[in-house]
């Protein structure tokens, strides 16, 4: 058989005009936009002016502080209750004797919804008045309990954040329990028989050994915890106020509302830089274990 | 006492109640907007609220069926545009798969690290130019201004499922269709699709179920609502219809997630060996 090169490039043409296409040409256009002035319903077409565009954005653009502040407060909550959820959940669902696999699939469900009719479900499970979530804090005890959880600025954030947490934390306990199966059942053993303790046996044993698996689900919350649209868009549309203006969404009503393609490029690129410098940080924070496995 | 303590710690019985009572919590939301669901509009909004449903219809289901054109509408959107985008990924993941797992050629391992670094980047740099030009050609508010963006975002994870499955065939498989007398297509369809079948799985069951719940691109480019898929159709529909129509939207909710939640049970395996395969490697 030969294998020509003309049957090579025949293989690799889908794949290389779509990428081509709607990859690689949009992250140059972009780029070009970030390096110019242009509002998409009065310019005729982009003027450039260099990285002044950036500095404007980085330095005067109050609404853009905001939103980079915001980012952050959503991501670090996010972070936390998915990371520790979902490696306590499969540390747990790992030691089962029984339903295993049902328990699995259980928590994987959330997967499959889409992001913007989970927004609608938290909205309505969080409504004031009506909702249950308000009703069964009353129920134990909180009188008058009545919070506005996605309308008052102190909590809107938040809970979005509970959302978020709840659709993804079964991406994690994949990557989480594909770790602890790789574990020999043996050296747990052999902990237990020099009288671990359980906690001594997950701290000691378990999760030196489930290091790389950390590292690689920290990497995918941390680039989620970044692109946070769908639910501001469903629930809060940024407010009340800014206080759930995120990066993303910052970018996206520039883009669509404002029509200034330059500026919500600039954004949408600082927050590429964000999510590149974050997974670099985390690949130093784990990096001898990770390049010796992986 | 202790026998029960022995047999309490044996089955690890602890555990097993922990994690149900964790199951039970997390998925009350959705079983609140099932419940919701199947209660009539004057239960939905009592003040207070009841948990136990004492009155069960199917009222908002018929409706959401038979009287909201709309939501018919979004479904159907839907499942052209997921269908399509899954039909055309798995082809050219499968193509691209054998090329980067079988092949060898210069500059390979850049490319195939360009292409996957796509799913690390946020979509809303594709999004913005890709906007642009689907305005200048008017491809917006078609079927096609959504199939194609999306066979681009859901390739890479296809891709990677497909080298690591095609990467995988013996040598001696190849050989033999070679003597065969296969040329190459005929290798790679007659001889080597078969053996990556799995593969062909794992990347139709994650490409429909991401294509299926997609929503910035879908609520960007789809600004007219006869065109909308359902992820942002109904929450249009919730927008618009504003008060007093919970019952429905929880129907039409549980209604979007029905196909996807079929095809999910029947292929979870692959759906997280997919999954798996593309987030740890």
């Amino acid at each position: 058989m030969r294998e020509s090169k003309l049957t090579l490039f025949i293989f690799l043409a889908p794949t290389l005009i779509f990428v081509l296409v709607f990859i690689a040409y949009p992250i140059i256009y972009s780029a070009y936009l970030g390096l110019s002035e242009y509002n998409y319903a009065s310019d005729p077409s982009p003027k450039f002016i260099g990285f002044k565009g950036f500095m404007n954005t980085i330095f005067k653009d109050s609404m853009f502080h905001t939103a980079f502040i915001n980012q952050f407060q959503f991501a670090i909550p996010y972070f936390m209750i998915t990371f520790l959820g979902s490696l306590i959940l499969a540390i747990l669902i790992d030691e089962l004797r029984y339903g295993a696999s049902f328990f699995q699939v259980l928590f994987y469900l959330p997967m499959i919804i889409p992001l913007s009719l989970v927004g609608v479900t938290f909205a309505w499970l969080l409504f004031p008045d009506v909702g249950i979530f308000n009703h069964i804090l009353r129920r134990l005890g909180v009188k008058n309990w009545n919070i506005d959880w996605y309308g008052d600025p102190k909590t809107a954030l938040n809970s979005l954040v509970l959302a978020r947490s709840w659709k993804m934390l079964g991406f994690t306990l994949i990557i989480f329990l594909s770790g602890l199966q790789g574990i020999p059942k043996s050296i747990r053993e052999a902990a237990k028989v020099d009288g671990a303790s359980f906690f001594q046996e997950i701290w000691y044993i378990v999760l030196p050994n489930l290091k790389p698996y950390l590292y690689i689900s920290s990497i995918w919350i941390l680039i989620n915890a970044m692109k946070t649209f769908d639910l501001v868009a469903v629930i809060t549309q940024g407010g009340p106020g800014m206080s759930t203006l995120t990066l993303y969404y910052y970018s996206w009503k520039l883009a669509f509302q404002r029509l200034d393609m330059g500026r919500a490029s600039q954004v949408a690129y600082i927050t590429a830089a964000v999510i590149i410098l974050f997974s670099l940080g985390f690949s130093r924070l784990f990096k001898s274990e990770t390049a010796s496995r992986m | 006492m202790k026998h029960i303590r022995s047999l309490w710690k044996k089955h690890k019985l602890g555990i097993l109640i922990t994690v149900s009572i964790v199951a039970i919590i997390y998925m009350s939301p959705l079983l609140w907007m099932f419940i919701t669901s199947i209660r009539p509009t004057r239960d939905i909004y009592k003040f207070p609220p009841t948990i136990i449903p004492g009155e069960i219809t199917l009222n908002n289901y018929v409706y959401v069926l038979t009287k909201m054109e709309g939501f018919k509408r979004y479904l159907l959107n839907s499942i052209v545009v997921t269908t399509a985008t899954v039909i055309i990924v798995v082809v050219a993941s499968a193509m691209g798969g054998y090329a980067f797992g079988v092949r060898r050629f210069k500059g390979q391992n850049f490319l195939f690290i360009a292409i996957l670094s796509v799913l690390t980047l946020p979509y809303i740099m594709y999004l913005i130019p890709i906007y642009i030009m689907e305005d200048r050609l008017n491809l917006r508010n078609t079927w096609w201004g959504l199939i194609l963006p999306y066979v681009a975002l859901n390739l890479p994870w296809g891709l990677l499922i497909m080298r690591g499955a095609f990467s995988t065939v013996p040598l001696d498989i190849r050989d033999a269709a070679v003597i065969d007398g296969c040329n190459e297509f005929q290798m790679w369809y007659m001889v080597l699709l078969p053996i990556v079948r799995p593969a062909i799985a794992a990347t139709t069951i994650i490409t429909f179920v991401f294509a299926w719940q997609e929503y910035l691109f879908a609520s960007t480019l789809m600004t007219k609502n006869e065109w909308q898929t359902l992820p942002v159709g109904v929450v249009w529909m919730r927008d618009e219809l504003q008060t007093l129509v919970y019952g429905r939207i929880g129907a039409m909710i549980i209604l979007s997630i029905i196909p996807v939640f079929i095809l999910f049970l029947a292929f979870r395996r692959f759906f997280i060996e997919g999954l798996r395969e593309g987030m740890i490697k």
